[in-house]
């Protein structure tokens, strides 16, 4: 009775002060409008970590970027007897887009884009005997930059359904841009973060102390220097899926990407970047209790790993040490005795463990996988091999052919990445492997789900999902 | 050309008193019918000048006549007015008035320097005297008002002490706007914001976290304008709906409550002194299960704790077996309460007359500790300067403090209602002998032990108001037929609002809710200030054929308000109650408001046919900062006409027809723009747009009612009946609909849709026995109304208007072509039942459970006077109007309810998803009883040592019994505070009183 309770609390209206009876507008509380105005050092910096919050928010929201992307991917299970749709709207059916995991992931998405839209449109009036032209440039080298991202996640949840690409305007309506566009956009928008890194001169340094995710991890990203490799990576990134999207493949992309890549990993050669940089990079951080509030969602006791993944290991690796063993979680024609190291509460850090935004060694992999692509199997058996070894397994002979080398890199991929994000979702979708035949039915009636659906809150809004249409032109 | 004829019309009439024939001077005196008691402050006026004089303290008057035949209108508030015929010749007259015991011919408000006499009025507008406001004393002066004016809905939201009482008139005119009615206090409109006190620190109600949201709706706390000492007030009254409030403009549509003070009256002062004493007690509680064996817990053990049977029917064994009857033990504080008022009013001849008062009150409640007390001072005086200009200055200082527990909605076990029904009746847990107290051994709970936190936590709120205004009255021009005044009205409403809550972590449900971080102290520190001037000019043209009144002005107001709000955790001594030395503090909540508005407004009066036609017309133009168009004026017109009907059957004294129509409007609170909100990362604060998008064209809401009905006396005014029926369309409700959310937001703010609300209401007041001192007075009014959503803006989905989500259980519904009191509940399963019983929530429906709305509602009064005895009732029926029961639901889990067979019937229902919790919550409650003696006058004048004039003791007694098949403690129970909508829910409440009072009144 008492859950019930702080369930529909949770949606109770609330009210900060008071009710206003005799009608008091709130005119001289913040509103937007402050945006048009002369902009404080002070004002960047909320500003900015608004936009960072705000895709922490995203990362965190429902469980639904760290853990339903696991569920999709077959890493993962969450077995609940208060919530099957945990199972029935991933292995077991669709998602229904009206609620749940369908409506998740979509609008705090849009919302850090407009968090980082509103500061780029603002940045240019903000004093400048407070905040630098070049320290400007720095603050729009890292919004753009995870402005970038925030449109990356959202394709990595929705993939081809279509996703608006939102402009300046609040009130007009952009129409659904195809996955291909989505990604052409966001090289766009990240070589514009680049031209402002750039333009700030690599020793600027953001005029505010950003989350430790972006100092404490190995790096110092306030300066426009580190902004840049972070920039680059994520570059690279979108470059290498760019190369592997179905719709209009970008031919050269998987070559921009190996550039990229290469100087965000410093211009090392292949294989030559040293297990101790893999940890290095820009992390999402969480706080547990108080008024933040914000855990790692990854902490639940619910969560399980698939067995077939744990089964998946092979001898000797150490990154078996991220699945540890758990009392037997089961329900809905799922078992595993087997969870994620970061999912148990008995551990209070793992309420805190940080997420990564993008770090060294999911850079290498990036670029192996973008060399086995152009069929330069011995950079890329290089870089496979610098991961592997430094987990203990011995390396791979220089692959024969791409096929194999994508075998390996899938399973270094999926092991070195566990419960980090959806690259693994991402990556069985782009080879074609979440299908059935090829992927082991979880559930009878195993729909093989890949995405996300448009919301309904979306389609309603635009007039009803018959009526949504998605742009490629 | 025509210039020159129309100047020298005004010029006619300018000088038309030097035309006058010649004057005779007439004098005379005004007493009553009954014994000739002189009647002083008479208005003595010539029909068809405007020349009129008042009586002094002897009720003599003298005034200069025209030496033809007149007609003298004499009037006195509380006496029927009469008409004299003076013949050529007569110079000395005697004129008696009788008691006006159906109020016939108050005055009442046409705008807002302006007013006509009741028999005339083309609106049906309420007015409560004073001594029908305050016949029994209550906890605030909305309380007072119950069962008195047909068409207003007043409820209490809980029983606890210190108020919390919504007034809605003609039904819900808002979804998401604002929806108190105005008040307005001698010409300053003052706030009656509810100012959430921060329970939720502790209960947790809303929002689940150590640190979560500080206050919210359900901190159960007060509507401010409890504040208000209802003893200074001389009358109210009440603008119900648009066709008589469009004079207050984008602030009338919830209609408004007019309050007018006591002044002083020229003549010697007269001190007034009352003294009462009494108690409240618990006027209905609901028990819960009492075990009859060792077996029957055991089994209740097994089945809740999954406790072993037999062990568990070992310790109930070993326990004491007594059941006890916990809200008996808990809500059994018998302290006194009083209230002392006193006041002195008179005048001088030479133009000051004064009212001064004062007030002390204190209110216990229920539970131990919790108590609401109350001081006022007020000083009300008026001076004229000669004949021509008056100044008047009223003002009041109020202080209370407001204790009033916890309840309702908690989701900590903190809340008594919730720890009782979650607590096998056999565990004691009163204090123990040596002071201490029992942890409650019931597993269901933390330990929680109400007693413990009534001894342990503190959740004051001290309120310190001023409400003061200037009020000058110029005559500028005068003559037999014209005058000209210029009245200018300023007045300020400031506040200091202050909460706290202190919960030390020694509490049981403290330290098991916060554990590391218990011990919890909140502060929540308001300002709130309301400012206004109006200017207006009043011309007046008395002529034999008609008489036209013109008024024109403007308004000006000015709202602000200020709440910080900060919470502090992990407080770890108990004496400690400085927020910084908690080991935790929450990041501050400020709540910031300022609005201007300013109107300008025109009426013209015109009484013809005798005074028996009066035709109305006036427009209020306004704007307002909170309007998207700050600039734009808004129209709010009106017209009204009624007519006297003269030719009447003999029983018949008088039947007026009437007709109004009016606009008012609501303006937006919010949504002009898009605000900003805080985010925190890692404590750094981070901001963006909120995810509710403004909308640069809100405007207010626009209510447009017509009104008609009529009013007749008859029998000698023996009889009076009153019938009105209206028609209130409200358009382009304020809303909030959702928005494509990949532009980043969720929600917009828009105008749109359409209610329509209809009613009807009746009075009837009858004198069926009057002879001498014996009198008998009854009254009887009935009043309906519905409203329905005629349809929403497109795009916009029907949606919970967002108080209470207790979708399974019931909550509020906006849907058009529904009614807008709908409540919406699980009612029925899609599918079969599976074995357990429980409907799968995917096959829950949803659909419409009862209507929140009763069908209709009645007030009995009566008034028996037997010489010096004085018997008054006031009886209240509510009929039908559902309410969502969630207490039951909170005994029906734990399976602790008294009658076990019906609670294990209420939750295989619920299980079935079959809306068991919405009940029929009518009700007859006996709300006012007061028997009154008036000390013979040898008695007083020995008592007294022949200073006091008259003396009367009073027993009176409020809210004494109800009638109701509702199953919950109070019908009229809100565990959200006051809503426009979904009021309706009953979750542990602080349970209703009783109240017995003694008084006596005596008057110097």
């Amino acid at each position: 009775m008492r859950k019930y309770l702080m369930t529909l609390a949770g949606a109770l209206g609330l009210t900060a002060g008071c009710v206003d009876q005799t009608v008091v507008s709130p005119e001289n509380a913040p509103t937007t409008q402050a945006l048009s105005g002369d902009l404080t050092a002070a004002g960047v910096q909320t500003l900015a970590l608004g936009v960072l919050a705000q895709d922490r928010a995203l990362v965190r929201g429902d469980l639904t970027y760290l853990g339903l992307t696991a569920i999709y991917a077959r890493d993962a299970y969450r077995i609940d007897p208060n919530e099957s749709r945990y199972v029935s709207e991933t292995l077991g059916g669709q998602p229904d887009p009206g609620s749940f995991a369908g409506g998740g992931g979509w609008t705090n998405g849009f919302v850090t884009i407009r968090a980082a839209n509103s500061l780029l449109a603002a940045l240019p009036s903000a004093l400048e005997t407070q905040t630098s032209p070049a320290q400007k440039n720095v603050v729009a080298g890292l919004i753009q930059t995870m402005k970038a991202l925030e449109y990356y996640r959202l394709l990595e949840l929705r993939d081809t359904v279509g996703i608006p690409i939102q402009t300046q305007s609040v009130d007009s309506v952009p129409p659904l841009s195809c996955k291909a566009n989505v990604m052409d956009y966001i090289a766009s928008v990240l070589d514009s973060g680049l031209t402002a890194l750039n333009a700030a001169g690599a020793a600027t340094k953001l005029p505010f102390t950003p989350p430790s995710g972006f100092t404490a991890y190995g790096r110092d990203y306030r300066t426009a220097a580190n902004l840049t490799l972070l920039n680059r990576g994520l570059k690279g990134k979108v470059d290498v899926y760019r190369g592997l999207q179905h719709q209009k493949p970008v031919a050269s992309a998987f070559t921009a990407a190996i550039t990229e890549l290469t100087l965000a990993l410093g211009g090392a050669a292949p294989g030559a970047v040293p297990a101790a940089n893999f940890q290095k990079g820009a992390f999402v951080t969480f706080v547990a209790g108080g008024t933040e509030g914000a855990a790692n969602p990854l902490s639940d006791s619910r969560i399980g790993v698939n067995p077939k993944a744990q089964a998946a290991l092979q001898a000797g690796d150490t990154r078996a040490s991220k699945i540890i063993t758990r009392s037997t979680l089961a329900g809905q024609g799922l078992s595993t005795t087997f969870t994620y190291v970061g999912a148990s509460t008995a551990d209070p850090a793992n309420q805190t463990r940080p997420i990564a935004i993008l770090r060294d060694e999911e850079l290498v992999l990036l670029r192996a996988q973008a060399y086995i692509e152009t069929n330069q199997l011995t950079e890329a058996t290089a870089d496979l091999n610098s991961v592997r070894t430094s987990y203990g397994l011995t390396a791979y002979p220089v692959f024969a052919d791409q096929a194999s080398a994508r075998t390996a890199l899938l399973y270094e991929k999926r092991f070195s990445l566990f419960f980090e994000g959806p690259q693994r979702l991402v990556d069985l979708r782009a080879y074609g492997l979440l299908k059935a035949g090829i992927t082991p039915a979880e559930v009878t009636g195993d729909p093989f789900n890949t995405a996300w659906p448009i919301p309904k809150a979306e389609a309603d809004a635009r007039g009803g999902k018959d009526k949504l249409t998605v742009s490629c032109s | 050309m025509k210039i020159r004829t129309g100047l020298f019309a005004v010029i006619a009439l300018l000088t038309a008193s030097s035309l006058q024939a010649q004057q005779r001077r007439l004098t005379g005196r005004v007493a009553t019918v009954d014994g000739g008691a002189p009647l002083s402050n008479a208005s003595v006026t010539i029909v068809g000048s405007t020349t009129g004089t008042y009586t002094n303290d002897q009720g003599q008057f003298s005034l200069s006549a025209p030496a033809t035949t007149v007609t003298l209108r004499v009037r006195r508030i509380g006496y029927q007015q009469r008409n004299v015929v003076v013949p050529v010749g007569q110079n000395e007259l005697l004129v008696t008035l009788v008691k006006d015991v159906l109020q016939l011919e108050a005055q009442v408000v046409t705008g807002t320097s302006t007013a006509v006499s009741s028999l005339n009025a083309a609106n049906a507008v309420s007015t409560v005297s004073s001594e029908v406001l305050n016949r029994v004393t209550a906890p605030t002066i909305d309380n007072s008002l119950q069962g008195k004016i047909p068409g207003a809905m007043i409820s209490s939201n809980s029983g606890a002490p210190g108020g919390g009482t919504q007034v809605q008139l003609r039904g819900v005119s808002t979804i998401l706007g604002a929806y108190s009615p105005l008040y307005v206090v001698d010409g300053v409109i003052v706030n009656n914001s509810t100012i959430n006190g921060g329970l939720n620190v502790i209960t947790n109600a809303s929002r689940g976290g150590n640190l979560g949201n500080m206050s919210s709706s359900q901190d159960q706390s007060v509507n401010r304008i409890a504040d208000l000492n209802p003893n200074d007030i001389e009358s109210i009254q009440v603008l119900k709906g648009p066709s008589a409030s469009s004079i207050y403009g984008s602030k009338g549509t919830n209609g408004v409550i007019i309050i007018t003070t006591k002044q002083g009256q020229v003549g010697k002062p007269v001190v007034d002194f009352t003294q009462r004493v009494g108690r409240a007690t618990l006027a209905n509680k609901l028990g819960s299960r009492c075990f009859g064996s060792a077996t029957e817990y055991g089994a209740w053990a097994n089945k809740n704790l999954g406790q072993n049977a037999d062990t568990a029917g070992m310790e109930w064994t070993a326990a004491t077996t007594k059941c006890h009857d916990y809200e008996d033990e808990f809500y059994s504080n018998d302290n006194l309460s009083y209230e002392t008022v006193g006041s002195i009013r008179g005048g001088t001849q030479s133009g000051t007359n004064y009212f001064a008062s004062g007030l002390v009150k204190h209110d216990n409640g229920l539970a131990p500790n919790d108590f609401y007390t109350k001081q006022a001072l007020r000083l009300n005086l008026n001076q004229s300067f000669g004949s021509r200009f008056t100044v008047g200055a009223n003002s009041e200082i109020i202080h209370s403090l407001t204790q009033r527990g916890i309840s309702g909605n908690d989701n900590t076990g903190i809340t008594p209602g919730d720890i009782f029904s979650q607590t096998p009746s056999f565990y004691d847990l009163q204090r123990k002998a040596d002071g201490t107290f029992p942890v409650n051994g019931s597993g269901l709970l933390p330990g929680s032990n109400p007693f413990q936190n009534a001894d342990l936590v503190k959740t004051p709120n001290n309120t310190y108001r001023f409400i003061g205004s200037i009020t000058t009255n110029l005559s500028l021009y005068s003559s037999t037929s014209q005058t000209v005044d210029v009245k200018l009205t300023g007045g300020i409403d400031s506040y200091a609002s202050k909460d706290r809550v202190v919960s030390p972590a020694t509490g049981y449900t403290e330290a098991a809710s916060f554990g590391a971080n218990a011990g919890t102290l909140f502060n929540s520190d308001g300002a709130f200030l309301n400012a206004n001037v109006n200017g207006a000019v009043v011309h007046r043209l008395v002529l034999p054929q008609f008489t036209a009144q013109t008024s024109a002005g403007f308004r000006q107001e000015r709202r602000e308000e200020n709440t910080t709000q900060l919470t502090g955790r992990g407080v770890i001594f108990p004496s400690v109650t400085n927020i910084g030395n908690g080991a935790a503090q929450t990041f501050p909540g400020q709540t910031l408001g300022l609005a201007r508005d300013f109107a300008v407004y025109a009426q013209e009066e015109f009484f013809t046919l005798s005074d028996r036609l009066l035709l109305t017309a006036g427009v209020n133009a306004e704007k307002s900062s909170s309007n998207g168009n700050q600039d734009k004026y808004y129209a709010y017109p009106k017209f009204s006409a009624s007519y006297r009907v003269p030719y009447l059957p003999s029983f018949v004294d008088e039947f007026k027809a009437r007709l109004a129509i009016g606009r008012a409007g609501n303006l937006p609170s919010a949504g002009r723009t898009t605000f900003l909100t805080n985010l925190l990362y890692e404590g750094a604060t981070g901001t963006r747009a909120s995810t509710i998008k403004g909308e640069p064209n809100i405007r207010p809401e626009q209510a447009t009612e017509i009104e008609g009905g009529f009013d007749a006396a008859f029998l000698r005014q023996r009889a009076r009946f009153s019938a009105t029926f209206y028609k209130k369309q409200i358009t382009d409700l304020l809303l909030q609909a959702p928005i494509v959310p990949s532009l980043g937001f969720t929600t917009q703010y828009l105008n749109g849709g359409q209610i329509t609300n209809r009613g009807t209401e009746l009075e009837l007041d009858v004198t069926p026995w009057q002879r001498g001192s014996q009198s008998w007075v009854s009254g009887v009014t009935f009043f309906k109304q519905t409203g329905f959503v005629d349809f929403l803006p497109a795009g916009i989905a029907p949606f919970n208007p967002g108080v209470g989500s207790f979708g399974r259980y019931g909550n509020a519904w906006i849907q058009a072509g529904q009614s807008t009191s709908m409540i919406q509940a699980s009612i029925s399963c899609s599918s079969a039942l599976p074995a357990s019983g429980v409907c799968p929530a995917a096959n829950r429906v949803l659909g419409k459970a009862g209507d929140a709305n009763p069908d209709f509602n009645m007030g009995f009064s009566n008034q028996f006077q037997y010489g010096p005895v004085r018997l008054t009732s006031l009886v209240e029926w509510r009929k039908g109007g559902d309410v969502v029961n969630l207490t039951n639901n909170y005994y029906d889990g734990a399976d602790l309810a008294a009658d076990t067979a019906l609670s294990h019937k209420r939750l295989a229902a619920y299980n079935a998803s079959q809306a068991p919790y919405v009940e029929d919550a009518g009700f007859v409650k006996l709300r006012e009883i007061t028997l009154a003696y008036e000390l013979p006058s040898r008695l007083t004048s020995s008592v007294f040592r022949g200073r006091a004039q008259s003396a009367r003791l009073e027993l009176s007694g409020r809210n004494l019994k109800t009638w109701t098949n509702y199953t919950g403690m109070d019908p009229e129970v809100s565990n959200f505070g006051s809503q426009p909508l979904g009021r309706f829910q009953d979750v542990t409440p602080y349970p209703p009183a009783r109240t017995f009072f003694f008084s006596i009144n005596t008057t110097f």
